[in-house]
This record gives C-alpha cells, structure tokens and sequence, in this order.
C-alpha cells in the first residue's frame, strides 16, 4: 500500500513538474523510478512510455482544439519518428543498461544546459536563445505545392530533408531513453525548418503519443512493461500533470527552473556513475 | 476572379478545423477511458493489498481480460487501460486518415497509412523477436 501510494506520488510530482517546466515526464520518471524505487533501466523507460504517451494524448487534443498543433506537418514527420522508435525499441534490448544509463546523463546533462539558456534568455526580456530560419527558403526536391499544404498562417516548412534525418534520431533517442524526444524535435521543427515555436511545440507534442506507441509496442510485447507499475505511475503523472497546466500561471518559474537545473546536473552525475559502473 | 478561390481556401480551413476538433475529441475520449481504466485499477490493487514492486507482473493475455474484468481483478483494469493508452494515438491517425480520405487528400492519407504500417511492422518484429 505503501509503495503504490509512493509511486503515485512521485508520478504526480513528476507530472506536475514536467508540466511546469514544459518537459515531457519521461525524463523525470526515468530517474524516478531507478533510483527511487530500484527498478531496472529498461523497465523503467518502458513505463516512462506509457506516461508520456497518455499525458501527450491529453495534451494534444487541446493543441488541436485551438488549432495550434499542425496535423499535416506532424503526419509526414511520424512516418519516420515512428521508424526510428520501433529501430530504438528494438535496439534498447541489445544494448546494455550501462551505456543506455550513460546516453541517459548525456540527455539530462543537454536538458539542464537548455533549460539554463532559456532561463537566461526569458531574463533578457523573453528573447529567444536562436533565430528560426527563414521558413520559405528553397527545399528544390520537395514540390511547392506539397509544401505549402504542410505549411500554416504565415509560415512553409523548410529543409524537409534535415527534419526527416531528424526525427529519426529523435524516434531512437525517445525509444532508448523512454522520453517524448521534444528536446530533438522543437529545436529540429523551430530552428531548422522555420516553423514558428508554438506551433514547433505543439506539433512535437501531438507526434509524441505515435513515436511513443511504436516502440512501447516492442517493450510491451517483449515482456518490458510492468502494468501493476505503470497504473499508479500514469495515474499520478496524469493527475500531475492537469494540476500544473491550471496553476502555471501562478507561479514563478524562475526559482524553480534553477532549482530543477541543480537536480538534473545531480541527477546526471548519478546516471553517469551508475553507467562508469 | 479571387473569389472562387477564397471560398475554396476557406472552406479547406474550416474542412481542416473540423477535422482537428473531430481528432481532439478522439484524444479526449481515449485519455479518460483509459486514465479511468487505470485508476479502477489502483484502486483495486490498494484494495486487494497488491504490491506494485514484488517482482513479477501478470503476463499479457488479451484472451483473459474480460475474465479478469469481471472478476474484479486489477490486473485486467491496468491491462485494457495501458493498452488503450497506447491505442489512442493509432485511433487519432485512423481518425485523420479517414478524414483526409473524405476531404480527397491522398498524399495525406497516404502518410498516415505509412504510420500505421509502421506501427504494424512494430507488433510483427516484436513478437518474432520476443524470448
């Protein structure tokens, strides 16, 4: 009773945070569920899946609803996240646990270091850390036509090609590490495909549930995915999550993205020791 | 002469945000069955003083959840509500593609057949590679 209540718990703290911070849970569940309760990586980034493709679900109707989310730029993208993801699930299996805890450290380090620049740029008065580029520029083998109907107000989807090789990577690093792979996929949509940040965000989160999904599949079905863990866990991630999207407005995220920048880097050193053994 | 095609612009616009509203609802609809799924079966676990970390897990066997649900079990609750998590997103994309399919967009609807196959080669490489 007790450690159903505790995973609830944490799962609503990880929830509740991550909607705060505007990160997906996995990449506080992960940790959470190793070093809070002993489970092994692999298990642990399977249940990881699970939250993040049902808060993903939730999160992406409403992205739809105010039309923020572009369904037809997310589609094509999936295609190949989803690729990458059943390679990832495929691939998490063969490797072992030390290095997917290292790559893990790689990812919480990258995260940190992001959400600090953020940081820094929301205090020189909400600039962005980097400048899209321009989203019409020429993509010759792709036709106009095909990409103005990916494309929404104001906007066309550039370097097609560059976001395609992208999601790829972002399908493995999601399937690998139990994360919604937002942190490859807005910089990939924003920066390099000129598409405009919310939109970026929104599209990321709507394709999360499709990436997750392909590869939870193999974990679920090559006996990964623990359900007597996954329910208190996705319950309280849920929970979490719909109490922090109500009560961001009201609090500072100042402190508190410094604070979460100081237990990622403690967290990143913890996942690099267990990976050096 | 920009008439006609204003009227078709905006026709396509409001043909897409039925669309995303109509997939919306889909999203909507599969999170809270499968969050209540889930928590029925928390609370059946805490209930039936189940341990959620004794080491072993109940098997996946779809053929035994209607059993299990109506027995009370948690284990078929948790089952069919990860199961409808993960099916959720696929919903959205069948969704999505039968609307492409009604609005004449087959590139589109193409894509979204592509995912699905993706998905499907998922569940065979897993089941011939799973011990």
């Amino acid at each position: 009773m007790t450690v159903l209540l505790l995973l609830a718990a944490g799962g609503f703290g990880a929830g509740i945070f991550g909607s705060l911070l505007g990160l997906g849970g996995g990449i506080l569940i992960v940790p959470l569920l190793t070093f809070g309760f002993g489970l092994p990586f692999r298990e642990a980034v399977g249940v990881s899946l699970v939250c993040v493709i049902m808060t993903s679900s939730a999160a992406a109707g409403v992205y739809l609803e105010r039309h923020l989310a572009n369904l037809r730029l997310g589609m094509l993208l999936e295609v190949f996240t989803a690729s990458g993801a059943l390679v990832g699930g495929l691939v998490a299996f063969l490797l072992p646990e030390r290095v997917l805890a290292g790559l893990f450290a790689i990812l919480l380090a990258c995260t940190g270091f992001t959400m600090a620049r953020r940081g820094a740029a929301a205090a020189r008065n909400g600039a962005g850390p980097v400048e899209p580029v321009e989203g019409s520029a020429d993509d010759p083998e792709v036709s106009g036509a095909f990409r103005a109907a990916l494309g929404g107000p104001g906007y066309r989807p550039a370097r097609l090609g560059v976001g395609i090789g992208g999601s790829v990577f972002a399908g493995l690093v999601s399937a690998l590490l139990g994360v919604g792979g937002g942190i490859v996929k807005v910089p990939l949509m924003h920066v390099v495909m000129g598409v405009p940040l919310k939109v970026a965000t929104a599209t990321s989160n709507l394709m999360i549930g499709v990436t997750g999904a392909a590869s939870a599949i193999v974990y679920l079905l090559r006996g990964g995915i623990d359900p007597l863990v996954v329910g208190p866990t996705a319950a309280g991630v849920f929970a979490g999550a719909m109490v922090g999207s109500r009560v961001a407005q009201r609090i500072d995220l100042r402190l508190l993205r410094l604070l979460f920048v100081a237990v990622m880097g403690l967290t990143a050193i913890q996942m690099a020791l267990r990976a050096l053994g | 002469m920009t008439a006609p095609a204003t009227v078709g612009a905006g026709s396509r616009a409001a043909r897409a945000a039925r669309m995303d509203r109509r997939i919306a609802r889909v999203l909507r609809v599969g999170t809270l069955v499968s969050v209540g799924l889930l928590a029925i079966g928390v609370a059946m676990m805490a209930v039936t003083g189940r341990s959620p970390l004794d080491g072993t897990w109940p098997a996946l066997d779809p053929a035994r959840i209607p059993a299990d649900l109506l027995a009370l079990r948690p284990e078929g609750f948790l089952w069919l509500g990860l199961l409808t998590t993960l099916s959720t997103p696929l919903l959205r994309v069948v969704a999505a593609v039968v609307g492409f399919l009604g609005a004449g967009e087959r590139r589109m609807a193409g894509l979204g057949t592509a995912v699905l196959i993706v998905i499907a080669l998922a569940v065979i490489v897993a089941r011939r590679t799973a011990t």
